[in-house]
């Protein structure tokens, strides 16, 4: 059996999860990351996507994560993410409509303004949960 | 003089509010512990959010410069955010809000500098129109549970005019939340970011660049220790330049989280306070209601009586 380790995801809103995992997997700005106890300590920023937490045996618990950093360090794993929705609680009626509305932004938005930046980033969050959604 | 019949009326209606007033008073003690849960909440993330940007600045071995970091050279318009709520009966929770924001711009129009008003809540927003002092923008519709995402947007938006140069500094006017009888109204500087402010140990920012340095230093250390293993270890994805660049922004949307959590537990904490008095003065008034009208009827009982025995006598 895999070694188990303490993992805690934190977002503003309190405690998404807190526990023993198998592996933890997740996407930074660099690429899909996964990560088992005794892994090196690193320090890494992270994209929206699908989190997946092998708790043991054959269970993973999904969440859609919204951006966010991992610190895995002494062993400890720790994200801090913006959002981390358990996948079986999201609405794929209603993240439809803010991704209608954040690439209506998109469009309305000028190149190079903060404007055009933050409609990009809502459109990545959105159009990423959306699939986790939909999959 | 009022009939036996109006007073009835009117003690009816005043029972009416009562009921409604009490009813609000529970609605708001039940959701102001939510609501100082969620401000408990915050502070974890808040720290963990400090300690990474500490370790972080001092792998890279400075702060980066980054807009939101630099004062400007002559401050000219100053942006002002007023907390308030989307509701009104909540005694002074929104007007003395509105007071402060207003002394603030005498203030600042004393030193030569105009004001551009930004507004959280409706009450804010109407209020600041009715005086022809109409917000740039007003962020409504999330007052009683603000979400991170609400506090991202408004932060981005406030970030985004400071780096233009549209504003060239921004503070935040909020009450904040020390019990349910008590909320202070608070002025906090949100843009420039203070280097002390996103360092822990509040450090004296003429000395930033070595003092961040620093302080960064030892605290990194400490976490490489805790790892087992010395800094170089350490994997850093992207390098640490670019991870400062994103949480030093962080620290805005957190103070502006902050707020916004305060202010929601405050106004449920103020509503629970006015509505128990209004509760109280509908008490009190349902009673010499009630007073008036047994006076009324007994003197219409009198009347009669004299009627009959008048009369009586004229037979």
């Amino acid at each position: 059996m895999a070694t188990m380790f303490p993992v805690e995801v934190m977002t503003p809103e309190g405690a998404a999860f807190e526990g023993e995992v198998e592996m933890v997997s997740t996407r930074t700005t660099v690429g899909s990351i996964g990560i088992r106890a005794n892994h090196q300590p690193v320090m890494a920023m992270l994209d929206p996507t699908e989190l997946r937490l092998y708790v043991g045996g054959d269970e993973i618990r999904r969440f859609a994560q919204g951006e966010g950093y991992i610190q895995m360090a002494g062993n400890h794993a720790l994200l801090l993410v913006e959002d981390a929705i358990p996948v079986e609680e999201l609405d794929v009626n209603d993240l439809n409509d803010k991704l209608a509305e954040a690439e209506a932004r998109l469009e309305a938005s000028e190149d190079g303004t903060a404007a055009r930046e933050r409609a990009e980033r809502d459109v990545s969050r959105w159009s990423t949960y959306r699939d986790i959604a939909s999959s | 003089m009022a009939s036996q019949r109006d007073t009835a009326n009117r003690i009816g209606s005043v029972k009416n509010i009562q009921k409604i007033t009490s009813a609000m008073q529970m609605v708001a003690a039940a959701r102001l512990r939510k609501a100082e849960q969620r401000i408990a909440a915050l502070r974890p993330y808040a720290d963990t959010i400090s300690r990474m940007t500490s370790q972080a600045a001092a792998a890279a071995g400075h702060v980066p410069q980054l807009p939101i970091l630099n004062e400007h050279d002559s401050v000219d318009n100053v942006g002002l955010l007023l907390v308030t709520g989307d509701r009104g009966l909540a005694g002074s929770f929104n007007s003395q809000i509105i007071r402060a924001g207003i002394r603030a711009r005498g203030e600042i129009a004393d030193d030569g500098q105009s004001t551009t008003f930004y507004a959280v809540g409706r009450r804010g927003d109407s209020s600041l129109t009715f005086r022809n002092l109409a917000p740039k923008n007003s962020y409504i519709g999330f007052t009683d549970k603000p979400g991170y995402a609400d506090a991202r947007h408004i932060s981005e938006e406030l970030m985004a005019a400071y780096i233009d140069g549209e504003l060239d500094q921004v503070d935040i006017i909020y009450n904040s939340y020390v019990s349910p009888l008590t909320q202070v109204v608070t002025r906090q500087r949100i843009l420039p970011l203070q280097h002390a402010s996103i360092l822990e140990g509040g450090l004296d920012a003429d000395e930033e660049g070595h003092a961040a340095l620093q302080a960064g230093g030892d605290e990194g250390a400490g976490d490489a220790e805790a790892a087992g293993g010395s800094r170089a270890l350490w994997l850093y994805e992207p390098d640490p330049e670019e991870l400062l660049k994103r949480l030093i922004p962080d620290f805005v949307e957190i103070t502006v989280f902050r707020a916004l959590l305060e202010s929601a537990a405050s106004e449920l904490g103020a509503r629970m306070t006015a509505m128990r008095s209004a509760s109280d003065n509908a008490g009190e008034m349902i009673q010499n209601l009630t007073l008036e009208m047994n006076r009324q009827r007994q003197a219409a009982i009198t009347q009669e009586i004299l009627e009959v025995v008048g009369g009586a006598e004229g037979l």
